[in-house]
């Protein structure tokens, strides 16, 4: 059953919500123990927001399961970023997204794993004493990450569901993209990042990960639009996305980025998008190349010391005073604040703080983060002059397929990096994305990502939609 | 860097003043109301996770309306920075300030004497929590977090090492608080005011020390004038000054060593990417500038040369805005030098007597024109208006009616006022003997009869004419 016809169902009464939401609960708590997608399945909140749908089955997603990435506050629900520093914290508020969800009635039934705060690719680095979510199709290998837990239940869930996800560097669609589903990330400030667990402010994202193009456009029609309480978010209304899906693509224009099928991308997976490339041709969408030499050489550096100098600054907030994860209070509180910290925080989160904080001192934040600052509007420049020549631009969203977690323990971490190197331009640039399934490589999924322009949800979702569904 | 320096003291000041909007900088908070701890807050000024700072508006216009009384260059756009140090009394263990680009810069405020001081920038920034200690600070077990405070919108003030003593940072603090009164931007009954205060001597090469966190004025030439004899002591005692922080006990009158700067504090600064440049549009600069008053500076000028007025009693006036609003509505009715001198004089003294303060005064400029216009037009005495005055402070009553009811009016009539001095000598014969044997001061005795015959309606310099006469 498509997800529209569930919503249909339900508000219609044709479909019991309460009923439904028991099974989903038992189906995912039994994929849960396989799996682990999920930090917490928040079943009471799900029960109780179901019974009032029952009674009160109006909204745009009445009666939807929607897991919720670990990163998104969700009023008295454990939510924890994926970090064991945030241990026992329940918030005493629902992220914006979380309001408008619930307000349409979707049924909140989890909170999904990630790697901690968002630092990775493959959601391998995980909280400490976290468990890592495993891939729907081999079990030996990634979900890829961050939103690793949000891909994999999106895939292996029988029952209709959207997964809302957060991006930062790629992290939606990279996930989305190894596990087979669709993933949509929306224009940076398109949707609130009110209530969102600051991983790099400038360049978080809250999106979809789906079955279907159209999933994802529905769920970005609830969530997005201006809010007060997030000073960058955009001043523009929320439109119907899903209305796109189905319209004709004809003479419309993409453009392949050349870089992108150069040394670094796996043979096959080239192949696959050249094969894409031609399927558009058959809709009457044109192409040509486009080349990013900006982008793809500087971004992975301008990426990672913007987001590190911003993300070593959200974290000293966690050091056990306030909330989450406290310690025996003794010594000053330099020795306490350290020693929650260290005994807290993984590898990756720890590594992050250092090189971010390096980064940002006097002495050296002039040839490093303020350098990435420029790096980046240059990035933006360079992608902003293509869209004056096409409507999208394509690429693979990863340059391999998941990688097996015995392949993942010998990368170093600068290899582990340059796997963004696709993902990182449009979140640098802030443009809206989506990676929809393009072929098959050793049983594994391939993605293929769209960019477009800034706001230009509405024509990405059609070309995406239209390859869909090719 | 320490060449440029020639005088005996070198202070430079950085002052941290609280703007009175109602809610906090970043979230809508009531930034006062309740004292009982932690009921002032929410997500934001807690700094729980995925909260966002969003910007007071008002806060801005305030810190705006001062960087243009000060003279300040604007900058284009308000850009906030993190500030990054771990500290229990920080929400964030970082604090939004601003660092690259501050609202104000290159602005200046004078002293009373006339000197500039230049005024290196203003910028706007979060107050951090209060610490509370039970005791003191050294022997406290534990230590709480109030967050009432966290939040609350307060404005830096950095100026130049231009000041040369003691005296003058004094004089700076009181001219910065005027020009914030004026400004309606400070509330004095509610809003504090700090300063952090750099200073070195001559004799030591001006190696500095960095005097923290002194609470108001008065403290704060205390302070400097400890810290300068502490300096001049140390280096005649072959002491080495170093470059350090101290802290002010108000209570003991010293200064005493928090810890020595031997590097330069790291605060890895970075935009804050959740706060959306602000661009200072013409239209909000035009805005603010309507919006603010005459400040005192102008006001002197303006009272001296347009009013005539002394400028010592001009620099009274001004000094407080209600005062001088209250003196220019009595000025464009009575003589202003009558009005100066009796607002200046009687009113400043009366509330000084009784402890009040002019927001607390109920009288307007109806009772004081009432009042100044009979004793311009001499029907009452000087010592009539003085008491008129002392009862008007306690409670506002009509002037007139008053008058006509106690017969408080100047006995004009001569006739009367000789049967009242023919009274007083008939009942003092040995005033009378002493003053005609010589002891012209006895006179002063039997004026002091008259008055009390005459509540104090008399003029004495005519009591005085009539005594002589009579007596010779």
């Amino acid at each position: 059953m498509s997800t529209t016809d569930f919503i249909k169902q339900v508000q219609n009464k044709e479909i019991d919500v309460v009923e439904h939401t028991h099974k989903v609960l038992e189906e995912i708590k039994k994929i849960n123990k396989e799996y682990n997608y999920f930090n917490t399945i928040s079943e009471e909140l799900a029960l109780e927001q179901a019974k009032s749908v029952k009674k009160n089955p109006k909204g745009r997603l009445a009666g939807l399961p929607v897991s919720v990435k670990d990163c998104i506050v969700v009023k008295g629900v454990e939510s924890r970023a994926g970090s064991k520093i945030l241990s026992g914290y329940k918030p005493v508020f629902d992220a914006t997204v979380i309001e408008k969800v619930k307000a349409e009635g979707a049924i909140i039934i989890g909170k999904t794993a990630q790697d901690e705060f968002g630092f990775g690719g493959f959601s391998v680095n995980v909280g400490v004493g976290m468990k890592i979510p495993l891939n729907p199709f081999d079990k030996n290998r990634a979900c890829g990450g961050s939103s690793g837990g949000a891909a994999g239940i999106a895939q292996k869930i029988s029952f209709p569901h959207i997964a809302i996800g957060e991006s930062t560097g790629g992290s939606i669609v990279n996930p989305a993209s190894f596990c087979g589903v669709v993933g949509l990330c929306p224009t940076y400030g398109r949707v609130s990042r009110y209530g969102l667990m600051d991983y790099a402010n400038s360049l978080d994202k809250i999106g979809a990960i789906g079955k279907t193009v159209e999933e994802t456009a529905m769920m970005l029609s609830v969530i997005s639009g201006f809010d007060e309480k997030d000073s960058t978010s955009i001043n523009k209304p929320a439109e119907n996305y899903e209305n796109v899906v189905g319209k004709i693509v004809k003479n419309m224009k993409i453009g392949v980025i050349k870089e992108s099928l150069e040394e670094g991308t796996d043979k096959e997976i080239k192949s696959d998008i050249i094969k894409a490339v031609k399927g558009f041709e058959e809709l009457g969408v044109k192409h040509e190349e486009i080349s990013l030499p900006l982008t793809m050489k500087y971004g992975v550096e301008a990426y990672y010391l913007t987001a590190m100098s911003e993300t070593s600054t959200n974290l000293a907030k966690f050091c056990g005073m306030r909330y989450g994860k406290h310690e025996k209070l003794e010594g000053g509180f330099n020795q306490y604040f350290s020693k929650v910290r260290s005994a807290n925080f993984g590898e990756e989160a720890k590594r992050r703080v250092i090189i971010g904080t390096f980064a940002r001192m006097a002495g050296f934040r002039d040839a490093y983060y303020i350098k990435a600052a420029q790096v980046r509007t240059k990035i933006i420049e360079e992608y902003k002059k293509a869209f004056k020549k096409v409507d999208c631009l394509v690429s693979p969203t990863m340059p391999v397929v998941a990688p097996k977690f015995s392949e993942i323990k010998k990368l170093t971490p600068l290899q582990n990096y340059m796997m963004d190197i696709l993902t990182v331009g449009p979140n640098l640039a802030g443009l809206p994305h989506v990676t929809v399934p393009c072929g098959i490589k050793d049983g594994m999924p391939v993605g293929l990502m769209l960019v477009g322009n800034h706001l230009m949800e509405g024509k990405l979702l059609q070309l995406a939609a239209a390859y869909e569904q090719k | 860097m320490t060449k440029k320096f020639t005088s005996d003291i070198v202070i430079g000041l950085e002052i941290h003043a609280e703007l009175a909007t109602d809610t906090k900088l970043f979230c809508s908070c009531p930034t006062h109301g309740s004292d009982e701890p932690n009921t002032r807050t929410c997500p934001v000024c807690l700094g729980h996770p995925g909260s966002k700072p969003v910007l007071n508006e008002k806060a801005l216009k305030y810190a705006l309306k001062l960087c243009l009384a000060l003279g300040c260059k604007i900058s284009p756009d308000l850009i906030f920075s993190r500030k990054s140090y771990f500290y229990p009394d920080m929400a964030k263990n970082y604090q939004i300030s601003q660092y690259e680009i501050p609202l104000g810069e290159k602005g200046k405020l004078s002293l009373k004497a006339g000197k500039s001081v230049g005024i290196t920038r203003v910028h706007m920034e979060e107050d951090p929590a209060a610490l509370v200690h039970t005791g003191s600070i050294q022997k406290s077990p534990f230590v709480l977090v109030d967050y009432n405070r966290s939040g609350d919108p307060l404005v830096e003030i950095v100026t130049e090492p231009e000041l040369t003593s003691p005296e003058e940072a004094r004089d700076f603090m009181k001219q910065l608080i005027t020009v914030l009164n004026y400004l309606g931007i400070f509330d004095i009954s509610r809003c504090v005011i700090k300063a952090d205060a750099n200073i070195s001597i001559k004799e030591s090469g001006y190696t500095r020390a960095e005097i923290k966190n002194i609470t108001g004025f008065k403290e704060i030439e205390r302070a400097l004038n400890f810290e300068v004899q502490r300096q001049k002591h140390d280096v005649a005692e072959g002491k080495k000054i170093v470059h350090e922080t101290r802290a002010w006990d108000s209570q003991k009158g010293m200064t005493f060593s928090l810890r020595q700067k031997e590097v330069e504090e790291e605060y890895g600064y970075i935009i804050d990417p959740d706060l959306v440049r602000i661009e200072i549009t013409k239209d909000l600069i035009e805005e603010a500038k309507a919006e603010m008053p005459e400040l005192a500076q102008d006001k002197i000028l303006k009272y001296v040369n347009k009013y005539r007025i002394k400028k010592e009693d001009a620099e009274v006036i001004a000094q407080e805005r209600l005062l001088a609003e209250l003196f220019e509505k009595v000025a464009s009715e009575i003589d202003p030098v009558l009005a100066a001198k009796w607002l200046r004089r009687e009113l400043v003294r009366v509330l000084n007597y009784n402890k009040k303060e002019m927001h607390e005064l109920e009288i307007d400029e109806s009772h004081i024109i009432d009042l100044l216009r009979l004793v311009e037009s001499k029907k009452i005495t000087d010592t009539t208006g003085q008491k008129l005055m002392e009862k008007l402070v306690e409670k506002p009553f009509d002037v007139r009616k008053y008058i006509e009811k106690e017969g408080l009016a100047v006995v004009a009539d001569k006739g009367a006022l000789e049967k009242f001095c023919k009274e007083a000598i008939d009942e003092n014969p040995k005033a009378v003997e002493d003053f005609k044997s010589g002891n012209e001061k006895s006179i002063q005795f039997l004026i002091g009869q008259v008055m009390r015959k005459t509540k104090g309606t008399a003029a004495p310099k005519e009591v005085n004419e009539i005594l002589k006469k009579l007596l010779k």
